[in-house]
């Protein structure tokens, strides 16, 4: 991040100016938006003008079932699927790291691969194997294993499992991208020295990967943390936040409110300015944990 | 050198491409109506006024109002106007008006098509963003519910458009198996209803009366609203706990679970599949269903459509009732205000050959009164086994009960939906699962 201060007369000016392009696209699209939803979620749309109300939008909250349901699955969602997802993630890496395995690229891509579908067209089809005459239906039927199709979607606890396997499927494969190429740039010399010192392979995953891939690791937590809480495009296609409410997440909630119910961007808003404050809270215990330990 | 050129062209790309993207979308999504109006259109003069409307439904309501527009221009050659019908989902037309008209008016239509379950919500939200049309129909010779649902504070904002009017359709050759003849079916109650359900249920395997899973409210609305009542009341707060035919609803749909008649399908196409697979024996649905039924041509003949049932224990219910329908609205920005009410008046109202031509080509089933009495009404239909089919909707609509929908229907519908779901997992009674759709829907309107 830091730059050397003196690196020519010049340089400065250039560089803004290769920059201004984008930085105006980025004020425009990224940096105006944010500030004037930061001064909407203050505002209350009602009888066809904005009024500014205070705190009210950041009260409702509080006493907001729905809003504290979503809280809840999404947090569900995230102290579930974070963990398994970058654990399996740690362990194909490994996979594609090891010296012994052939056919490296077609496995690497065929890993990478679920990343590159559509969120819509994955979660479709997530919906269809898990659909009453799906396939996964139709396999325990021929196994005998069930008797009658069973409605997965339709049962809340149900509903939630097939979510979360969504995602892991979805984004494995981006999290191995990350650990692969941290692992490529692990001296090789710390592999070397555990094997003369008699390390087996759980050892040296643990004692040697591990402690070297802390920084990654803590890059993609926080990008999975981050990601879960934006989770919209899987339960919207998969269970449409039902049943019950049982697997609505924040933002699809946001987007009920703002697009679905009667508008209220105000409140849409609030909420949206309550979940950047939990990732920033989130990010700081997850940089504060990661940091203690050295 | 190679990589920094291509870092380049792919960022300028990027660029271009996001700029692109944010102005240009109505056009292209316009743009193969406006080559098909332009090929049409090539011989009116320049300065012809392109009035667009937004609506869904390609076969339906986008058919219809092309048709409107056929018309106009032959009964009124020198009108010099086109009109531009965009086809959208339904989904997409509330987002995007709802978005344009928050952020400020720019990009919206000229005439757009709103259901009248929302009408309520953007009449009361957006004050003055569309057309008072009291002065410009005649709206006596309406339907006083359509009427009704597009009125504020005794304005009428809209031109009344298709009713859901509420048949009972079911497969007269699977009943038959069980035993039922067809004079059975007519004015039942829900009791008798579930009673013989269960017999053809026993009997012939198929299940009697499909719903959706998670969103079962077209049979709770229609059930609702054949007692006259709806989760808001008159004046518009919220009437749930103490609505006895929405607890009647409650208890009807637990019991046809319970008796193993109900098939729970996961979507509407889940819907429309399990009914054209012949997998269930009876749908409630609007005329605009019918279209969905007959995709199994294999079944026609063997369908009949009927009142739908009454509550025995409710003295107000009746055996009619209905599931929607939509109206035209005219946006009070527009610039071609004048020319789209001119063209709405030219065609929707006296005009009832229009009707007959739109209810023989889409079944669509307009709100126009004088328009009931025509030919088109004795039209006897094969794949209902040669039942006037018009003129059962045209009978069941003057019973109709009109209710005050309170325009948030969204969020009523969703914390039906819960409850139900609740209540179907065992987790409440029908009392606990009223009390929570009731704290659902307060919670969501603030009150």
């Amino acid at each position: 991040m830091k730059r050397k201060k003196k690196a020519g007369p010049n340089y400065n000016i250039y560089g803004w100016i290769f920059i201004s392009l984008a930085f105006l696209l980025y004020i425009i699209f990224t940096i105006y938006p944010a500030i004037d939803s930061l001064l909407l979620a203050f505002q209350s749309f009602e009888g066809g003008k904005y009024t500014f109300v205070g705190l009210k939008n950041f009260k409702r909250m509080f006493g907001d079932a729905i809003f504290l349901k979503s809280l809840g699955n999404t947090f569900l969602y995230m102290v579930i699927q974070v963990p398994i997802m970058l654990l399996f993630a740690l362990i194909i890496a490994t996979l594609l790291n090891s010296k012994f395995l052939k056919f490296k690229g077609f496995f690497r891509t065929s890993v990478f691969l679920p990343c590159v579908t559509s969120l819509v067209a994955y979660s479709i089809i997530f919906k269809m194997l898990f659909s009453l005459d799906g396939l996964l239906n139709q396999v325990l039927i021929k196994l005998g294993i069930l008797d009658a199709p069973y409605q997965y979607l339709q049962d809340s606890t149900w509903a939630r499992a097939v979510i979360i396997i969504a995602m892991i499927w979805r984004w494995t494969g981006y999290n191995v991208i990350f650990y692969l190429s941290a692992m490529q740039n692990i001296p090789k010399e710390t592999f070397e020295a555990a094997k003369v010192d008699g390390a087996n392979a759980v050892q040296t995953f643990f004692k040697i990967t591990i402690p070297q891939l802390k920084p990654i690791v803590l890059l993609t937590t926080i990008m999975s943390t981050n990601g879960t809480l934006q989770l919209f495009d899987e339960t919207m296609n998969i269970t449409q936040g039902g049943p019950a409410n049982a697997t609505i997440t924040v933002s699809h909630y946001i987007y009920n409110q703002s697009f679905v119910y009667a508008p209220n961007f105000g409140y849409a808003s609030a909420i949206s300015y309550m979940v950047v404050f939990i990732m920033i809270i989130l990010a700081i215990i997850q940089f504060t944990v990661a940091g203690k330990e050295d | 050198m190679k990589k920094k050129l291509a870092v380049i062209l792919m960022s300028s790309i990027l660029a271009v491409s996001s700029l692109v993207g944010c102005g240009n979308t109505p056009a292209s999504e316009s743009g193969t109506e406006n080559a098909n109006t332009s090929a049409a259109e090539a011989n009116t003069s320049s300065d012809a006024k392109t009035i667009t409307v937004w609506a869904w439904v390609d076969n339906f309501n986008v058919a219809v109002m092309k048709e409107a527009a056929e018309v106009y221009k032959k009964t009124n050659p020198d009108a010099n106007i086109n009109v531009d019908v965009v086809s959208l989902s339904k989904e997409d037309v509330y987002v995007k008006l709802q978005t344009a008209l928050a952020g400020g008016g720019s990009g919206l239509p000229d005439i757009v098509l709103l259901e009248d379950y929302v009408s309520g919500k953007y009449l009361n939200t957006f004050p003055g963003s569309f057309a008072d049309l009291t002065d410009s129909f005649d709206y006596s010779q309406f339907l006083d519910f359509k009427v009704d649902a597009v009125t504020v504070d005794g304005k009428t904002y809209a031109v009344p458009f298709d009713t859901g009017a509420t048949a009972l359709y079911y497969r007269e050759d699977i009943l038959e198996q069980a035993g039922y003849k067809e004079e059975d079916m007519q004015d039942l109650t829900w009791d008798e209803f579930i009673e013989i359900g269960k017999d053809v249920t026993e009997k012939t395997g198929t299940p009697m009366i499909v719903e959706i899973a998670n969103n079962k409210t077209t049979l709770v609305r229609a059930m609702m609203q054949s007692c006259g009542l709806w989760y808001y009341d008159q004046n518009g707060d919220i009437n749930i706990t103490n609505n006895e035919a929405l607890k009647a609803a409650f208890e009807t749909i637990l019991k046809m679970k319970e008796a193993g008649i109900l098939y729970e399908a996961e979507s509407t196409e889940g819907r429309a599949a399990a009914l054209n697979n012949g997998q269930v024996a009876s749908v409630v649905n609007a005329p605009w269903f019918i279209s969905s039924i007959k995709q199994a041509e294999d079944q026609s003949g063997l369908w009949r459509a009927v009142r739908i049932p009454r509550f025995s224990n409710i003295s107000s219910s009746v055996n009619a009732s209905n599931v929607g329908g939509s109206s035209w609205y005219v946006l009070e920005s527009s610039a071609n205000k004048d020319e789209a009410i001119k063209f709405l008046q030219g065609v929707w109202q006296g005009n009832t050959d229009f009707y007959d031509t739109i209810l023989l080509n889409q079944g669509a089933m307009g709100s126009y009164i004088p328009a009931y009495s025509t030919a088109a009404y004795d039209a006897e239909d094969e794949f209902f086994g040669g039942e006037k089919i018009n003129a059962l909707f045209a009978e069941i609509l003057p019973d109709v009960v009109p209710v005050n929908f309170g325009g948030y229907v969204a969020e009523a519908n969703d914390a039906i939906t819960t409850a139900l779901a609740d209540l179907f997992a065992g987790k409440t009674d029908v009392d606990g699962a009223l009390a929570e759709a009731d704290a659902q829907l307060r919670n969501q309107l603030g009150r």
